[in-house]
């Protein structure tokens, strides 16, 4: 007989831990425990029967993989902060004791770990990082904009701008952003990076601060890896368009508030001449970038441990013979030019969309947004003074061709001739243009966004889902329907009299409506009975309203009928699908129908306003 | 050290004025001032003190934090030594006379020849300790107040009153304040109620208490050190332990040697680099960590989900359209922020210099980050099917014609509720009785009553014979059975029927007589034939296919089976479980359906032996039907469910369909067309077309067809029965409302 399984040891108990299993288990504080999953990526799970997985307890807790956990253990950063805690405790030691020399040197030799292999594990490909940097450009542009705190640290800030100016850099380089949003909550951009849809959220320009039920420990451990992610996305991104990074800071520039302005790109060729050994440093090889991992997690394991060098050494030497795909590196950068090239192509149409345009950023608009909006898609721009300096050009000059401008319109009776002149050749347009002009793809006419006049609205270029209510398709012409409304309404009150001097005609069974068959022998018996096809129609219509109106009796279509016969797990699964089908059919109808409203609302009030004129 | 130099500065031109201690006196005392200055001594010695607590707040800790900076600090040691000679000097002053305590004198000692502090001797005598002195007042430390309503203050040793001293009323007291100059000098005794000059002595020691200082004027904290043991002459020649001295103390430590030799030789090795640049380490030194082609071991984690990108509602200039209403702006402030379907409210701005700051920025960034480490993640495989494509396709109604459409008459029995129906074998009768006893006759095709029966009591059932030769039908009632011949028979099928019901001969009686009587009558107005002692109400008559036997239930659950030429009667159970609802016979084989109100038995009534039990999972049967081929029954439950049973597959049901909104009352299959029907509480009547294929492969078929609405539902009853007219697809339905439908096709 085979043996008896025993209870909790194997399927779901086993496969899954409750956190505080999985903190006793790490011996760590909570608070390191999620440091870790942070950075490492680990998150809860939820098992099928969490009774099963909680030995028969129903209490709320959340779950992780058992494997998950074991994986954890072996984490170096695990081990850091092991040291950290020790640290802290000799720290406070000796500061407790006034020895001050011994804090200083334990302070120098404080332990740091890094993120390098984090970032290699959980993104093994290129791609697989670009793709997952939504949350982290957010939380780089939100820092940015952020003052400096005794919670936040100044060179956190600086760190998280120079970060956000790097990738804006970029893509005024490599001409990349597709889509920008202007909402309440933000400017969203959407770039496409290596072939991936990048999208990002920047907030306005206003001091922010960090509200008090918000966990600042929990977003810093966040902008940590963070950093790091990006740094090295970043320095891929660069490395492959034949740039320096980092791009060295002007800080003259940079103290003039010049923002993106103050970094200069540089390409690689210029920094052959000085270095000579750059280029061979900029080929890593596999090799290396193992050590290097390899380095980092063995670091704090021993100093003096010559032995495993040597072996290390004989271990590379020997993987030295093996052929390695990496060391192909040219011909890969090449196949990812041509790569670049096509999708260059794809996007040429936004990404010259400015190009023979030179704007002009009037005071009130924020230099931010459309500095790099405008250089993004080829486009020259400048600005005053006022705005930061580092404006290629300034006000006077004959290049311009449109004024961004955001002020309502003002008489100018002293003005000079030469203004005039200059102000008659330049477009005067609101902002809304230009962002408008990127997601339609082609430049609009300037007209509808000149100065001073009620703007458009603006609508969402990520669109929303499939069926949903649609602002820009045009509404089909409804003064026909109107009309009919119209004459219905007379229709119906003739109809009453009707009903009550006699009875319908007869082919108008109560079931015609319904039945196409029967439809069809009604239209013949009144085609033979001398009614024109005109009065038949209304007829038709008359009754299919009757129907409505009177509700009474529901009509059961074959459908609705064979809906008896279903499973049980198939109904309910059908009702979940109608029920998010009928709420996004409500949602739209009630906008479309508010749409209508609106537009009636409108032409009331026009053709008000042409009596008035008339009179 | 500044405020130190400053106060030397004070001090050294301070010599003629105000005495600063003044200050912390009594406030009446401010204004003598300038009358008093000659009269009062203490004041002369100041100055000094004031020093004494400025000296070294800072040097302390400086002493202790700084090795490096050295020379600074000789320079702050240098000042305070001067300082601290001037104190010394300026001490030995005047300020010895103020003492309350007994005053040392400086007397050069006999033995060491040092000067040394001598003080007077105490007498230890009576008076020599102020705790022994007699107050006058004995009455202890107790609070004054207790005499406050008292002429006295208190009692003397011998037990007399003190009597109060007289004191001044407000006006006094301020002429004397004017006029006395000392007033500020006396305090209020607490014993003897009278007030007290205080000494010169005593104001010093009030002031040096204000001031932190020591009370003892004498004292001096800072008397040069007394070298006993040590300085020149006084060394030490004689060692206190005789032991030679150890190697250690003058040889180099070899552990110490290998110690440093190991530090030595790490940095040689560069393994220690002393001066290491602090900041390469905490900076991040970015490098190509993608170049390796070569995957890990692990899967790539999933990517987390996006957030969705941004609607049209989201926009700073939005449509009209998606504004909210005031109503909706209330209800999504009403609502809590976890159950808001949207973070945001849709706002239009005329201009994108009026937007302002997003206030929830922060909070939502926040929001994002907690889901990203903190929710459980799924994942869903997203189905992407039409909806409809999971109601299963049958063929059309239209295909399956004929089948009931339409109401072609109805027959109306007044208020009273129709409680039972039954068509005639050949289809042109039917038969109808209402609650209130009434038996109806008519006609099936135009619906003309023919014969109406006023029943003795209620009935309970009524049932055409379902042989085709003779015609009769049988009314259940409260205790009997009725039998009767419908009037305008041809005279040979009346005559054959007469016989049957009333022969001349009475066949013989069986071996065990039962216990119900068959007894004729020849009376054209009653019944033919009764079968008396029933009983209970006879719920249901029950034909078998061949139309000699037929079955009856009654209310108290009793089974009766009768046969009719033989005019016998027989219980088949002597005990049944549970209250038996409905029974039927079998249409071929000589099996018996018995439905109690959970569970279905089948018997086979020759070998007398329960064959199956079917198990519905109904909580109460209502109804039930076999269909003519008997292989499947159907069966109904007052819990609105209908289970079909295959009798060669299983005894759990092949299908359970629930479509009825209320009870299920009745069920019935054609007895040729492959239909049948079912009613309900709800006052519908469903037709389904059930097809059962030869080929065992094959499921049978169940097409929904039409439901029939028109009865009235009435003290919640809706349609009670329906039953078929055999040759035609039409159907016959009776209503709680007093109506029986005939629904045609």
């Amino acid at each position: 007989m085979a043996r008896l399984k025993q209870k909790g040891k194997a399927g779901a108990a086993k496969a899954y831990v409750t956190r505080s299993a999985a903190v006793k288990k790490l011996q760590i504080s909570l608070a390191d425990f999620r440091r870790l999953c942070i950075l490492k990526g680990i998150f809860p799970r939820e098992p099928r029967h969490r009774k099963k997985a909680n030995k028969g307890s129903s209490a709320p807790t959340s779950f992780y993989y058992a494997k998950d956990i074991a994986y954890l253990a072996h984490e170096p950063v695990l081990r850091k902060l092991r040291e950290h805690k020790a640290f802290a405790k000799k720290l406070s030691r000796a500061i407790g004791r006034g020895e001050w020399s011994t804090a200083k040197s334990l302070d120098e030799h404080k332990p740091t770990y890094r993120l390098d292999h984090i970032i290699k594990e959980r993104y093994p490909t290129f791609i697989d990082a670009v793709r997952d940097i939504d949350d982290a450009l957010c939380m780089i542009f939100l820092f940015a904009n952020l003052p400096a705190t005794s919670r936040v640290s100044a060179a956190l800030i600086d760190n998280c701008t120079r970060l956000a100016a790097e990738w804006q850099l970029y893509n005024i380089h490599s001409h990349s952003l597709r889509k920008v949003f202007l909402s309440i909550k933000g400017v969203y951009y959407q770039a496409e990076v290596m072939g991936q849809n990048v999208t990002w959220l920047v907030p306005y320009q206003f001091t922010q601060n960090i509200p008090a039920d918000v966990d600042v420990r929990v977003m810093l451990t966040f902008l940590e890896l963070y950093q790091t992610l990006l740094g090295f996305i970043f320095f891929k991104l660069y490395t492959d368009a034949g740039l320096v990074y980092p791009p060295p800071l002007d800080t003259k520039k940079d103290g003039t508030a010049a923002g993106v302005g103050a970094f200069s790109l540089q390409q690689t060729s210029e920094q052959h001449a000085p270095g000579a050994k750059k280029p061979s440093e900029l080929k890593v090889s596999a090799k290396d970038v193992r050590q290097t991992i390899k380095a980092i997690s063995s670091e704090a394991l021993d100093d003096d441990s010559t032995d495993n060098r040597a072996e290390e050494d004989e271990a590379t030497a020997a993987e030295d013979f093996i052929p390695q795909p990496s060391k192909s590196n040219p011909g890969e950068a090449a196949v990812l030019s041509t790569f670049q090239s096509l999708s260059a192509q794809e996007g040429s149409t936004i990404a010259k969309l400015f190009a023979p345009y030179t704007f002009w950023l009037s005071r009130e608009t924020p230099r931010p947004i459309f500095e790099f909006v405008v250089r993004s898609c080829g486009g020259r721009i400048g600005w005053p003074a006022s705005s930061g300096s580092g404006s290629p050009f300034d006000e006077s000059d004959e290049s311009i061709t449109h004024v961004i401008i955001d002020r309502p319109l003002v008489e100018r009776p002293n003005e000079t001739q030469e203004e005039r002149q200059r102000r008659l050749q330049r477009k005067y347009i609101q902002p809304q243009w230009a962002i408008d002009c990127i997601n339609a793809g082609k430049i609009l006419l300037e007209e509808k966004y000149a100065q001073g006049k009620p703007l458009p609205p603006h609508l969402s270029p990520f669109g929303d889902y499939e069926g949903a209510y649609d602002p820009a398709a045009v509404i089909p012409d409804d003064g026909v329907e109107m009309a009919e409304r119209e004459s219905d309404e007379e229709e119906e009150d003739a109809e009453v009299g009707e009903d009550d001097a006699g009875p319908r005609p007869p082919l108008l069974a109560a079931d015609v409506t319904e039945d196409p068959d029967a439809l069809r022998a009604a239209e013949l018996a009144a085609e033979a009975a001398g009614v024109d096809y005109g009065a038949f129609e209304q007829e038709v219509r008359k009754t299919k309203k009757a129907k409505g109106k009177v509700g009474l009796v529901p009509v059961e279509t074959e459908e609705e009928m064979n809906k008896m016969l279903m499973s049980n797990k198939k109904r309910k699964l059908y009702e979940r699908m109608k029920y998010g089908q009928q709420k996004k059919d409500a949602e739209r109808t009630k906008l479309e129908q508010r749409r209508k409203e609106l537009d009636e609302e409108k032409r009331q009030r026009k053709k008000e306003r042409i009596i008035h004129s008339q009179s | 050290m500044a405020s130190v130099s400053n106060l030397r500065k004070r001090k050294s031109s301070a010599p003629g004025q105000a005495p600063k201690d003044e200050q912390l006196l009594p406030v009446s005392a401010l204004e003598m001032l300038s009358e008093d200055e000659h009269d009062e001594e203490p004041e002369s010695d100041d100055g000094n003190y004031e020093e004494f607590p400025e000296i070294d707040a800072a040097s302390d800790t400086e002493e202790e934090e700084d090795d490096d900076d050295d020379d600074d600090d000789d320079d702050d040691e240098g000042e305070e030594g001067e300082e601290e000679a001037d104190y010394s000097s300026d001490a030995s002053g005047s300020e010895k006379k103020l003492s309350i305590f007994p005053k040392a004198k400086v007397v050069i000692s006999d033995i060491t020849g040092e000067p040394k502090k001598v003080y007077p001797e105490i007498e230890p005598d009576y008076d020599s300790d102020s705790s022994t002195e007699d107050a006058p007042n004995r009455i202890g430390n107790i609070p004054m107040h207790w005499y406050d309503d008292m002429p006295h203050i208190g009692y003397d040793v011998d037990g007399k009153k003190l009597l109060r001293p007289a004191v001044g009323d407000e006006l006094d007291k301020f002429l004397k304040t004017q006029e006395d100059p000392t007033t500020w000098m006396s305090v209020l005794d607490n014993n003897t109620q009278a007030e007290k000059q205080l000494s010169p002595e005593e104001l010093d020691l009030i002031r040096r208490l204000y001031q932190n200082e020591n009370p003892d004027a004498g004292y001096d904290p800072y008397e040069p050190m007394v070298e006993w043991f040590t300085g020149k002459g006084k060394e030490e020649i004689m060692p206190l332990s005789a032991a030679p001295e150890p190697k250690r103390r003058w040889i180099p430590s070899k552990w110490e040697k290998q110690k440093v030799m190991k530090i030595v030789r790490a940095i040689r090795q560069g393994r220690i680099v002393p001066s290491k640049p602090k900041t390469s380490s905490t900076e991040p030194r970015f490098y190509a960590v993608w170049s390796d082609p070569i995957p890990s071991l692990h899967p790539p984690p999933l990517p987390a989900p996006k957030p969705r990108p941004p609607t049209h509602a989201e926009s700073y200039n939005p449509p009209e359209e998606y504004l909210p209403t005031e109503e909706e702006r209330k209800e999504w402030e009403a609502t809590d922020k976890e159950d808001r379907e949207r973070d945001y409210l849709p706002q239009k701005h005329s201009a994108l210099r009026l937007v302002p700051a997003y206030d929830q920025f922060i909070q939502q960034r926040f929001s994002r980050q907690l889901d990203l480490y903190l929710a459980p993640r799924i994942q869903r495989t997203r189905l992407r099917i039409d909806p409809n494509s999971l109601i299963p396709k049958l063929p059309s109604p239209s295909s399956l014609k004929p089948f009931p459409t339409y109401k072609s008459l109805d027959f109306s029995h007044g208020a009273s509720r129709v409680c039972c129906i039954s068509a005639s074998p050949d289809g042109a009768w039917v038969l109808s009785a209402s609650e209130s006893g009434v038996i109806s006759l008519w006609e099936a095709i135009i619906g003309r009553e023919v014969k109406k029966w006023n029943a003795s009591g209620k009935v309970g059932s009524i049932s055409w014979c379902q042989n085709p030769e003779s015609y009769y039908f049988i009314v259940g009632l409260e205790d009997r059975l009725e039998f009767f011949i419908p009037p305008n028979l041809p005279s040979s099928l009346h005559t054959f029927t007469k016989n049957l019901l009333a022969p001349a001969t009475l066949p013989p009686q069986p071996a065990t007589p039962s216990p119900l009587k068959w007894i004729s009558s020849s009376d054209p107005e009653k019944p033919v034939l009764v079968v008396a002692n029933l009983s209970g109400l006879t719920k249901q008559i029950a034909w078998h296919a061949r139309g000699d036997y037929f079955a009856t239930v009654s209310s108290d659950g009793g089974v009766w089976i009768h046969q009719v030429t033989k005019r016998h009667s027989q219980s088949p159970f002597k005990k049944i479980k549970g209250t038996v609802q409905i029974v039927l016979f079998h249409p071929k084989k000589p099996n018996f359906f018995v439905a109690t109100q959970t569970y279905v038995r089948l018997y086979n009534l020759s070998e007398q032996k329960l064959i199956k039990t079917l198990m519905p999972g109904i909580k109460w049967i209502s109804s039930m039907s076999v269909h003519p081929s008997g292989d499947h029954i159907i069966v109904g439950g007052y819990d609105r469910k209908l289970c079909w049973f295959d009798l060669e597959l299983s005894n759990k049901p092949y299908k359970i369909l629930r479509y009825h909104t209320r009870a299920i009352r009745s069920l019935h299959f054609h007895p040729t067309y492959p239909l049948f029907a079912s009613s309900s509480d709800d006052g519908t009547i469903q037709i389904f077309h059930a097809r059962i294929y030869h080929d065992l492969m094959t499921d049978p078929l169940i097409v929904p067809l039409k439901i029939l609405r028109g009865h009235i539902v009435k003290d919640g009853l809706g349609v009670l029965q329906v039953e078929w007219i055999s040759r035609q697809p039409w159907l016959l339905s009776a209503g709680a409302d007093g109506k029986i439908d005939l629904w045609c096709s």
